[in-house]
């Protein structure tokens, strides 16, 4: 699991049969110092997390596959909305 | 899922027998100044990703990555470990400054 902020949405009409309906947000993933990692990602989502703000994303495919079906085409999903971190100083 | 440009296609000769059929395109990974600027260009590093959308050249598509990959082929077993799950439309991305 790690840490995300969503910088954005993206739409699709030709898309895999199990993703239809899905709402698909960018994400970015983040470091422990809240600093960018890596190359934005598609995540999907079903608690309507808003613009700016931070998720917990679970590359785990049990989530989607248990409310989407096995053959899902995908994997990451917000597992929950974020209230606040707590870091320690470096 | 990341998110890609469609670079080339890949043609096999000898093949493992799972992978008969399968399209295969090379996909360059965008990478966050990439998308911000919207010019279609990618900037990570390419790997090979199956298809069964039927994505063209130049267009910009998803991909989900892993043993989840092969999920669309469930129950049948495929050793994908990349697969193009959509073709993108419109992008709606705003990152903080």
């Amino acid at each position: 699991m790690f840490l995300a902020r969503i910088d954005g949405t993206i739409t699709s009409t030709r898309k895999h049969a199990s993703l239809d309906g899905a709402r698909l947000l960018i994400g970015q993933r983040l470091e422990a110092d809240g600093s960018d990692s890596g190359e934005p990602l598609v995540i999907l989502d079903t608690f309507g997390a808003a613009h700016g703000t931070t998720v917990l994303v679970t590359t785990d495919g049990d989530t989607l596959r248990a409310t989407r079906g096995n053959n899902v085409a995908a994997r990451m999903s917000v597992l929950g909305l974020v209230h606040s971190v707590q870091r320690g100083e470096r | 899922m990341r998110i890609g440009v469609v670079q080339g296609r890949v043609v096999l000769g000898a093949a493992t027998p799972e992978l008969a059929g399968t399209v295969l395109l090379i996909v360059e990974p965008v990478t966050s100044e990439n998308l911000r600027e919207g010019t279609k260009k990618g900037g990570g590093k390419a790997l090979v990703v199956a298809d069964q959308l039927g994505a063209n050249l130049g267009q910009l598509v998803a991909f989900v990555e892993g043993r989840e990959a092969a999920n669309p082929y469930w129950p049948q077993d495929v050793p994908v470990d990349a697969y193009c799950s959509l073709i993108v439309n419109n992008v709606e991305y705003h990152p903080p400054q």
